[in-house]
This record gives C-alpha cells, structure tokens and sequence, in this order.
C-alpha cells in the first residue's frame, strides 16, 4: 500500500527503492553549523557580525593604503589573531559535534529486511521501516508503537533526555498490532499511517493508522519519541513515522536567546560614543589640516610633485584624503584589546571560579555549579529583584502525607515547621506530641494518628468514607510501580511527587496498590472485611481523565469486581468544589474550615470525591468519549469537554494535606539577600494560604510588616462570579482590583512618609494580577509593589510569572534575577535579566533555560555576593584601567 | 499546553557529553550536560579557583587617607620650592632679531633682501646682562611657527643613508623632492637637512670675543649611532632652490653637530635648539654686542627668530612650571589633609555602617509615572 506524496502520510513497511517518493528526509541528523565549505565564508561572516571586528576590519584595509601613516602589520596581526583563535574555537567546538553527530547516526538498530531483524546504523532508517528496539535501548526515530513483549502491548519509557524526568512513563500499542511481534509476523504488517505534520509539541500526537481497511485512531500512547529509552520490557516492534530531523525532540532544538550584560551593552555605548569622538578629532583634525596647509612653509616642500593629500591647491581633497589618515592613527582610541580581555576574564570567571566553586558544589546530588553563559558574571552583583518560584527552589519537592480530612474528621498528629515559627512568633509554646513507636518513617509519608493506622479506621465512626477515601487514594493515579511486589520494597513512579506521597499513603493505610497492567490496578487490601485479612482485589479501569494545569483534577472511571462503577476524583479545592452534588453542606463547610487550616499550616491539599455510575449513564458517556477520543482536531478540548460531562454531582470524601519542606538554609539566605538589599519576591501556583506562609516561613514576611492582600477570593467577587456571566465578571473584578490597588498605594504612601514605617508587603493572586497587569492599572501596581520589602504572587500562570519579571525589569529598569526549577519557571527565567535554573534534582528544563545552574536556593549567597560582585568590580577595573592605559597613550 | 523543552541543536541525547560551557558570545549552540555522565567527584580543590590565594585589599580608612594626603605634602612642597628658587636663580637673556635685523630700506621688500646672495645679511644687536651669569652660558636659537613636527617633513629624511657610506643611495624616496642632483643621490638628503638653519652669531664684550665653544651640543648616541663618520656630505644645496645652511664637505656627519641637532625634530612648533656654550662667567650689567648674519628665511612663512643665552639649574632651564606644579599637588593635599582631619573630628562616620546604605536610608519610595 503506498501512501501518496504527501508527508502527511506514511506506509509501512517503506515501499521498495524505486518506488519510492523522495519526500522523507533520511535518519541521519547533523548538528554541525559549518560543514568543510562553508566553514570558513559562514564563520567568517560570524566573526564580522560582531561591530569590533568590522571596525578593525576596515582600519586594517585602510591602513594598507598609502594614506596611512602606520603600518599595516600593527593593525593586520591582533585582527588576525582575534579572528584565527575565534575560528579554532569554533571549529573545535564543530568537531566535537560532528564526531556526536557519528555516533548517534551509526549507531546499530534491527531492522526488518526479508522476514529477519538485521542491523542497520541509525542513518540508513527510513520513514515506514519497522525496527525492533531492546530493553535500555534509545529508540532511534519517532516511532508508531506496534507491539511489545510485555503482556497487554504496554511498553515503560524514561524521558530523561527530552523533559529531565526520571520516572517512567507507559506507553501502549493499539490493541490491533499486539501480534507483530516477531519477524514473520512482522513483515506480515501493511498499514498506512495518516499523520499531522511534523512539529515540536512533544506531548500531543494526532494521527490514524489505516490498517486492514479500517481507521484506528492514534494518540501520543502509541508514540515512541526518539531520544526516550526503553524500560522495563524486553523489546518493543516499532513503525519509523518521523526521521532525523523531522522528530519532535530535533524540531524542540533551539538556540537560547543570547542574553547580554547591562556592563556590556553600556560599553557597547561608550565605544559608540568613543567612535563619535574619534571622528569629531579626525573631522577637525582634517578640517584644520585643510585650512593650515599653505605654500609659504616652503620648507614643508608642498609644491612640486606632492602627493594629493598635501597639495595646497586642492584644499577638499587634502581634508578628506587627511580624516582617512587620522582615523588609522587614531584608531587605537577604540580598544579591541578590551573586547579579547574582557571576553577572556569571562571565560575564567566562569569556568575557573562559578563552576568550581566547592561553597556551591552540592555533594548529595553531586551537583556542581554551572555557568552555561559567560556573558552574565558581572550582572550578577547588580541584582536589585529575584524573584523566585516556590515548589522546588525555595521548598524541597519533597511531599509528605502530613495529614487528612476525611468526612469531616481531621487526622494526622503532627506539627509543622511553619506552625512551630508562627507560634514561636505568637509566644506560645506548642508541645509536639511525642511519635508513638510503631509510627512509620518513610519517603513521603510523615503521618501518625492511631485512629487510622493498623486498621483502626474501622472503629472510626465513618469508616465507610474512610474506604473510599483509601480507596480513591489507591486507585485515582497514575503512578507506576516497580521493583519487588512488597510493601517495603516496591517503588513507586510517579509523574508528580504528590501522587507518589498520596499512594504510598493508601499503602501504610492498608491499602496496597501494586501492580498496574493496561487495564487493571491491583489493590492489596487488609482489614476490609474483617481485621486482619488481606485480600487482592482488582480493579478494572475503563477511562483515565488526565491531570492538567486547565482542568487541575484527576478522574479514573474503574469497575469492582463485584460490578459497581465508580467514578474517582482529586484535584484541587475550586475545582472540585464546583462539581460537588448539591446538599451535604455541613460537609462541604467543616471540609473547606479543613483546607483552610491546613493551608495556613503551609501544607498543599486536595480534595478528593467519588461519584457511583450506573452502566447506562457510563455506557452513553463512554461513547462520546470514544469519540472524542477517535477525533483527529481539537482532540485535548473535545475530551475536556467530555469529562466535564461525567465529572459532576461528585460526593465529597475528604481532603489531603502534603507537606512541603522548605530546602536547607533557605530563611538565613533571604535574610542575607535583603541586608545585601536585594528584594526577594515569591511567584508560585500555590494558594494564597501556603504562599502566605512559605513566605512566613522563609523570613520574607513577619509581623512587623504591613502586609497589603489583594485577592479575589472576597464574597463580593464570588457573588458575582456565582452569576456567571463573564464580562460582567471581567469588569466587576477590574474595578475591584483598582479601588484595592488605590487604597493599598495611598496607605503604603501614608506609611513611607510617617518616619519609621513598617516595612511593606504585598500578597496578590493570579486572578488579580490577571487585571492589575492590565496597562492601566500596570502603573499603579508598580508603584506599590516597588515600596515593599517583599512581594506574594500566589496562584500565578508561568506566563504571568514572566510578565511580572518583565514589568519590574522595565518598569524600574533594575537588574532582575529569576530562579526556578521546573518547566513552568522556564518563561520566567528567559525574561529576567539573570535566570537560574536549579539543577541535580528532576526536570533538566529550567536548567537548559537558564544561564546559570545551582544545586540550593541557598548558594544564591555565593553566586550573587561572592561570585557576582567580585566579578563585577574586576572586569569594571580592567575596562577602567584599559581605557586609562588609552587616554595615556 | 504543555511546555516545550527547549532542547539544543547540538543534543547529544545518547553517549558522550560535551563539557557543560560554552562560551560562544552569540549565544547559541550550547550543549545540554546530560546527567548520566556527570563526574562522580567534586570540584578539584585549588586556592586559585576557591579565589583563597593571598590578596592585599587595604581599606582605606579615613586616618589613612589624612596621613597619605599629609604625606604627600610633606614630600611635595620642599620640592616645589626648590624646583621654584632653583628656576629663579635661572639667569635668561631673549632676544628677538628677526625685524630689527632689516635694513630700513628693504622693509617692504623682505623677501627679496633675503633670499639673494649679495646682500649683507650682517646685524649688530647689544645684549645687557641683567646678573652674573654663571658658566656654562648656554646659546640657542628659538623659532617660532616652524612645523618641524609635520608628517612629510619630518619623515623627508633617509637614516639609512646618514649612518653608513655605503646606504648613499638608499631610502631615497623618503627625501620626496630633496633626493638627487642629476643621477647623483644627496647626501645628506631631504627636506630637513635641505631646510637646516644658518643664522650665525658671533659674540664680544668690551670687543673682546667671547669664543662659542661648540663642541658636544648634539647627543652623544645621535654622534655615535645615527650619523655615520664615513659619510661626507655631497651634493648638498647644490640643486635649484637652496633652502638653508651649506654643509663643509670635507666634514663627516657625525661631527657637523649642528646638522644633528637641527635633524633632531622638535615636537612643538615653537622651539629652541643648542647653538654652542660660553664657557666664561658673564657678570651683571656688562654688554655683549652679538654680530648675527641674519640668513635664515623665516620671512617667508611668517616666523620669528630669537637668541636666548640662558645658564641652567639642577631642573633644567629656565621654567616655573615644575616649581608651581609641585607646590600646586602639596598644597591640595595639604588642605584636603586638614579638611578631611576636621570633618572627621567633628562629624565622623564608622566604617562598614550599612545605615548609609541606599536601601537602608529612610525609603523614598518609586513613583514612576
């Protein structure tokens, strides 16, 4: 079956040479910006792209002509040895990509030819070419998943190198191909793949395979993306789809946005403002030498046979022919000595000082830290605002099932850290209750109540919600296991580390999830029936609602054993609460009293609720999800849309509270900072509650300061909101955040002219800052935000992140710094002055955005007051000293 | 939705790891440091990377800088002083002869007085000497608005040919217009020889002459090194237009001091040059009568001539400037001294009082409109 010339369309196996339609680029990639003849025109034009080099270009050829008065060779060989070292750097630096680009592209792949798998090197892979890839093999080109030797045609795959995530992710074959497994049925295979085309979204994939004459639709399931490598299963038949640089993870190359220092562009200006000098001496210089020449100094002998440039009777001439003479001469006022200086201190600053500085080297992660650009050093200690994520850069991303609210009971014995400083703060003395013996100690679970443990929550006087509610823990996920299926040995996979936290709560509750097969969670389950008695139940699972930032929640449909259909839900507060069941609102009151508690505590919650289905109303909802799901456009909101359908009339169990522990030394680091005068705002996607506190925590608020909250969870907004009606939502908020932001600004004036005022505080959320980023309003919220000591920005977008950093960046025209760790932070991190990314933990994205990686929030110290200011003052003395040396010259 | 990583043209996304930097200014291409590969060790310890090596960084405290400023003045104002009485006892007889040196009846005909041959170009002028003047009593001659200094001037010269006999011919074309007579290279050639200066003085007191002892005017290395005493002059003013001084032909260069010192360029348009030394005390109020043979043309550009017998000192001739300079330096940091000793006697800071720190001043708060 041969697909037609469409890139759209792929048919496997790839047809016949001779056949085929040359309208697939081959496997074989190139890294490499110059190849053998075009290194030298395209580096070359690299090099003269850069004003220095131009200008001592043109000195250089002017002074090879008679006007000059100096010769050539103090022009011609500094240039020449600018440009000659710059192009065996850059040569090295291709070299060393094309022997990668070797490797990758020879590197050995089984391939099916004539009903045997043969190996091929990756280069000659063709797109309809069926490969077999082994376990911890790298899959060598986006490949169509077609079957796996593991039961249910799943396969596991790491995404390390494509998102820095080192959980593994499943993938599953279309139940159709499960047989192509071995060379002869393989080579059995024809079907024809109808595709969108080739682009840089690694998570979607629309497509439908065309296959025995029936169309069966394709999702980013049935995807292998090149750069992933396989685990966990022995090997895996795959159909090439997208080759070489047509794969997702070659169309995601991009060069990062070249950043320059506020030093360097300010330089940039002197030497502009050093050209303009230069040529205002040599414009009066010639002028003048216009004027003075004269034939009465018959000693200059001007008269006979004299060049044109001295040849009184042409007086134009001699003052044109004269400012080219001058500029040669004067030529050194411009410094190439500093730009080659400059560049070089740089270098050793960054790779000599920032990157082994053993104050910054963090040995639990082995993480060193690293420079990725030398252009920044000096900027670094000119930081007036950093503005900082939270999960992850100013907390661990380490989550602890801390406590629960189960049907309006609230669990869990322990104290946390921002709860002992708020007392501390208040002068109460708390007594933490001493952990009973038997309390289990483990990665992600920091839980103690006797009431639930050991089967206890039997006794509870709702222990049927309690069921659920472990239940809906065990189940609602998708988290992978591995290792030994026993409770103590088992690991859990997990995209977030909350889900992980959640899980292995379900399992010290008695509630052990080990095994996922496509279709099936297994749940050993103690003390249902009886205490004491273990049992393994398996749940069938028929729909996976996926968790993202628009929706915020997570469904599973699953079916009992014994038939019961039960949709599961979790997901944050708001969403879940508007889907709640009408009634019950005593529940639904103690529950929110709950969230709040626990949020004040600083811990992150969710909520968690269930809905029984009947078959009917399942069957019929499946089917337009079916669809949904079979839809080649809009698939994401078609199936948002069908979840909205079922996810509704939920019946609230109970909520979640996670602990998020602050990272080492992070409260003594912001103190440090704002004595260095630096101002540390907090841009998170948290609730305002635990970003209140994080900040409490991290010494960025006290008591002392007058705190301003602009939030729009006021009743009169949520009045409004309840009437559902969008403009006027739009616009009631509008005026509500401008009436908030001019009180805020009058009493935060009134405070700045009473003489010792309290220090300043402003905590905004998203939603707000949605309105008060609005042009109109911008002003005013740059105004107050400037007079405080620390800004709060909860439940912040990442692009809201970046215009909060680019409002300050030019709105106070300061240095910006951003730090952040994960994917969100990544706009943030470009549109400061300085991002930094935190490396050694999971997620390689902030750090491949950044400028600079650290391992700590903590070594911020080091980077900024050590590192930064000490590099500022050293390349400010040598471009004071280089233009001193000049102006004796 | 989802974010995209932002990956490299230069991923390597399965074996080796470039080294984590690059420092491409243009920002682009940056490997991305796989974390597989990583170093399983930390950072080589070395006191250079940690930035441990010793430094001095002396912090200047306000007592410091007093006693450096005091110290300062303590050094300069006796030098100031001296420098200042020394210029004094500077002993400076200027004469300008150029127009009194005329002949009333060529006043409107100047150029023609001067360049032709048969007129007499002697001129008697009376010096009074205003103190005793101390031997050795140095001769120069001053020009005015005289471009020594101008580019194809002073480069009209051939070094090669001035050193050695045998480089007669070389650089020639350096010379410009000055180069040969028929085939014949000049020697020596160019326009600053061409245009050398040959006004003569000769001097008497009460009709007794004084001799002018000009031997050692010019510097030693230009004598030993530059002209060469197998090189005779040749050909010399022998061309059309003859510029100035002749030159005895049966005298190598190296000895013809005043050809060296006038090949000496001077850097400024004003200038003097060494004529020759009296090697007599001159005592006050005594008249000397200078016969000038008033050659050299200066007319024609518009410049003036001037004799200058001047002793010297131990800081050179005749000039305030080193004096005044000196006491100048001194005297600021003297005052600066008291200054900063008063305000920090009556209205002191500490060091290292982060309270004057921008931040930390009483908040003034942003308006930006």
């Amino acid at each position: 079956m041969l697909g037609v010339p469409d890139r759209g369309r792929v048919a496997i196996p790839a047809p016949v040479q001779g056949f085929r339609l040359r309208v697939f680029k081959g496997n074989s990639i190139s890294t490499t910006k110059y190849n053998f003849f075009t290194f030298f025109p395209k580096g070359m034009f690299e090099q003269f792209r850069r004003v220095a080099n131009c200008y001592f270009l043109m000195i250089s050829i002017l002074s090879m002509t008679p006007i000059s008065p100096v010769n050539p060779v103090t022009n011609v060989v500094p240039l020449t040895l600018v440009l000659l070292v710059s192009l065996i750097k850059e040569a090295f630096e291709d070299w060393k990509r094309f022997q990668n680009d070797m490797v990758v592209n020879n590197t050995l792949i089984d391939v099916l030819q004539d009903e045997k798998w043969v190996a091929v090197p990756w280069k000659k892979l063709q797109v309809g070419d069926i490969v077999r890839v082994k376990q911890d093999g790298f899959f060598p080109a986006d490949l169509l998943f077609l079957a796996s030797t593991n039961a249910d045609g799943v396969c596991y795959i790491e995404t390390a190198n494509l998102d820095g995530e080192t959980n593994l992710k499943i993938r599953k074959a279309l139940e159709r191909t499960w047989d192509y497994l071995t060379p002869e049925k393989a080579a059995e295979f024809k079907g024809e793949v109808q595709c969108e085309q080739p682009n840089n979204s690694l998570y979607t994939f629309t497509g439908n395979l065309i296959f025995q004459k029936q169309t069966l639709p394709l999702s980013p399931n049935q995807i292998l993306l090149r750069g992933c490598s396989l685990r966990n299963t022995e090997y895996i038949v795959g159909a090439v789809v997208f080759t070489g640089h047509e794969t997702k993870v070659m169309m995601n190359s991009m060069n990062v946005p070249s950043k320059r220092s506020t030093l360097e562009r300010k330089l940039d200006k002197l030497i502009l403002a050093l050209f303009g000098t230069l040529f205002m001496m040599c414009l009066i210089g010639a002028i003048g030498s216009g004027i003075f020449i004269n034939q009465k100094y018959y000693y200059l002998g001007l008269d006979k046979g004299v060049a044109a440039e001295f040849n009184p009777s042409n007086r134009f001439v001699v003052a044109a022919l004269t400012f080219f003479t001058l500029i040669t001469l004067y030529s050194t006022v411009i410094p190439i000595s500093l730009y080659v200086s400059i560049e070089m201190i740089k270098f050793i600053q960054s790779t000599q000082f920032i990157n082994k500085d053993l104050h910054m080297y963090h040995a639990e992660t082995n993480t060193p830290a690293l420079a990725r650009t030398s252009n920044l050093n000096e900027e670094l200690g000119q930081v007036e605002y950093i503005f900082s994520d939270k999960t992850g850069t100013l907390t661990r991303n380490l989550m602890e099932f801390f406590k629960c609210s189960i049907g309006g009971e609230v669990y869990g014995s322990g104290v946390t850290e921002i709860e002992k400083g708020a007392a501390q703060r208040n002068g109460i003395k708390i007594q933490e209750l001493r952990k009973s013996a038997t309390a289990i100690q483990e990665k992600g679970f920091n839980f103690d109540d006797n009431r639930l443990m050991r089967g206890a929550w039997r006794n509870e006087p709702n222990s049927d919600t309690c069921k659920e509610f472990f239940r809906c823990l065990a189940i609602c996920h998708t988290v992978l296991p591995e290792g030994d299926e026993s409770p103590e040995k088992i690991t859990y996979q997990a995209a977030s580390p909350d889900e992980a936290a959640l899980v292995t709560a379900a399992k010290n509750f008695g509630f052990f999830f080990y095994r996922r097969t496509h279709t099936m969670i297994h749940v050993r389950e103690s003390c249902v029936e009886k205490m004491g008695k273990i049992q393994d139940v398996a749940y069938e699972i028929l729909n996976v609602l996926e968790f993202n930032s628009t929706r915020k929640r997570q469904s599973v449909v699953c079916r009992y054993p014994n038939g019961r259909l039960v949709l599961y839900c979790k997901g944050a507060d708001t969403v879940i609460y508007e889907r709640l069941a009408s009634g019950n609102d005593d529940l639904k009151k103690v529950n929110r009293a709950h969230l709040e508690q626990f949020g004040s505590a600083g811990l992150r919650t969710l909520c968690l609720a269930y809905r029984d289905l009947s078959p009917e109303t399942y069957e019929s909802w499946n089917e337009k999800f079916i669809q949904a799901k079979s839809s080649l456009r809009v698939r994401e909101t078609k199936l948002d849309e069908v979840a909205e359908l079922i996810e509704k009339d939920l019946i609230l169990i109970g909520s979640t509270a996670i602990e998020d522990k602050l990272q080492e030394g992070v409260p003594a680091c912001i103190e440090t900072l704002s004595r260095a005068g630096i101002k540390v705002w907090v841009l998170t996607g948290d609730q305002m509650g635990t970003a209140i506190n994080i900040a409490y925590a991290c010494n960025l608020i006290n008591n002392e300061m007058k705190q301003f909250i602009i939030s729009s969870e006021t009743d009169a907004i949520r009045e409004v909101e309840n009437r559902g009606d969008q403009v006027e939502i739009a616009c009631f908020i509008k005026e509500e955040v401008k009436k908030q932001l001019k009180k805020c600004l009058e009493e935060a004036q009134h405070y700045l002219h009473s003489a010792p005022g309290p220090k300043l505080t402003l905590v905004i959320d998203g939603k707000c800052l949605m309105y008060a980023l609005d042009p109109t309003l911008r002003v005013m919220l740059l105004n107050l935000s400037l007079n405080c000591t620390s800004v709060v920005c909860c439940r912040v977008s990442p692009l809201q992140k970046a215009q909060v950093t680019s409002m300050v960046k030019k709105g106070a025209r300061k240095i910006t710094l951003s730090i952040g760790d994960g994917a969100n932070d990544v706009s943030m991190i470009q549109a400061a002055h300085i991002g930094i990314g935190i490396s050694g933990l999971e997620g390689m994205q902030a750090v491949m955005a950044s400028d600079f990686a650290i391992a700590q929030f903590r070594y911020l110290t080091d980077l900024l007051l050590v590192h930064g200011r000490w590099s500022y003052l050293r390349i400010c003395k040598v471009c004071g000293s280089t233009s001193f040396r000049l102006y004796e010259n | 939705m989802a974010m995209s990583p932002l990956l490299d043209d230069d991923t390597t996304l399965f074996d080796v790891n470039l080294d984590g930097t690059s420092t491409s200014e243009d920002g682009g291409y940056e490997p991305i440091p796989a974390p597989k590969t990583k170093s399983k060790k930390p950072p080589p310890y070395s006191r250079f990377t940690q930035q441990e090596l010793p430094a001095c960084k002396p912090i200047i405290t306000p007592k410091l800088v007093i006693a450096s400023f005091t110290f300062i003045a303590i050094i300069f104002v006796p030098i100031g002083i001296a420098a200042l009485s020394a210029s004094n006892k500077v002993v400076e007889i200027e004469e300008r002869y150029d127009r009194e040196c005329i002949p009333p009846i060529y006043s409107d005909h100047i150029l023609q007085y001067i360049q032709s041959v048969g007129t007499d170009k002697t001129c008697t002028r009376r010096l009074t000497v205003p103190k005793h003047m101390k031997s050795p009593v140095f001769i120069y001659y001053q020009l005015t608005d005289f471009y020594q200094n101008y580019r194809i001037y002073k480069s009209s010269r051939s070094n090669l040919q001035l050193k050695s006999k045998a480089d007669e011919g070389s650089e020639l074309k350096n010379c410009g217009s000055v180069q040969t007579v028929g085939d014949e290279p000049i020697v020596p050639c160019g326009l600053v020889a061409w245009s050398m200066f040959n006004d003569t003085y000769s001097f008497s007191v009460k009709d007794k002459a004084l001799i002018v002892n000009k031997m050692n005017i010019a510097w030693e290395s230009d004598k030993k090194g530059r002209f060469g005493s197998d090189v005779y002059p040749k050909n010399f003013q022998a061309g059309g237009v003859i510029g100035g001084a002749k030159l005895n032909s049966s005298i190598p260069l190296s000895e013809q001091d005043d050809l060296i010192v006038w090949m000496r360029p001077a850097p400024l348009r004003n200038f003097r040059k060494l004529y020759g030394r009296i090697d007599v005390d001159l005592e006050a109020n005594e008249e000397i009568k200078v016969e000038i043979k008033n050659n050299y043309n200066s007319y024609g550009y518009g410049g003036e001539k001037l004799l200058v017998l001047s002793t010297t000192s131990a800081f050179g001739g005749k000039s305030k400037f080193l004096g005044i300079a000196y006491l100048t330096v001194g005297g600021f940091c003297f005052l600066f001294a008291i200054v900063f000793a008063i305000i920090h006697r009556f209205k002191r800071r500490d060091i290292g009082d982060t309270a004057y720190l921008s931040w930390n001043r009483s908040p003034v708060g942003y308006y930006i409109k």
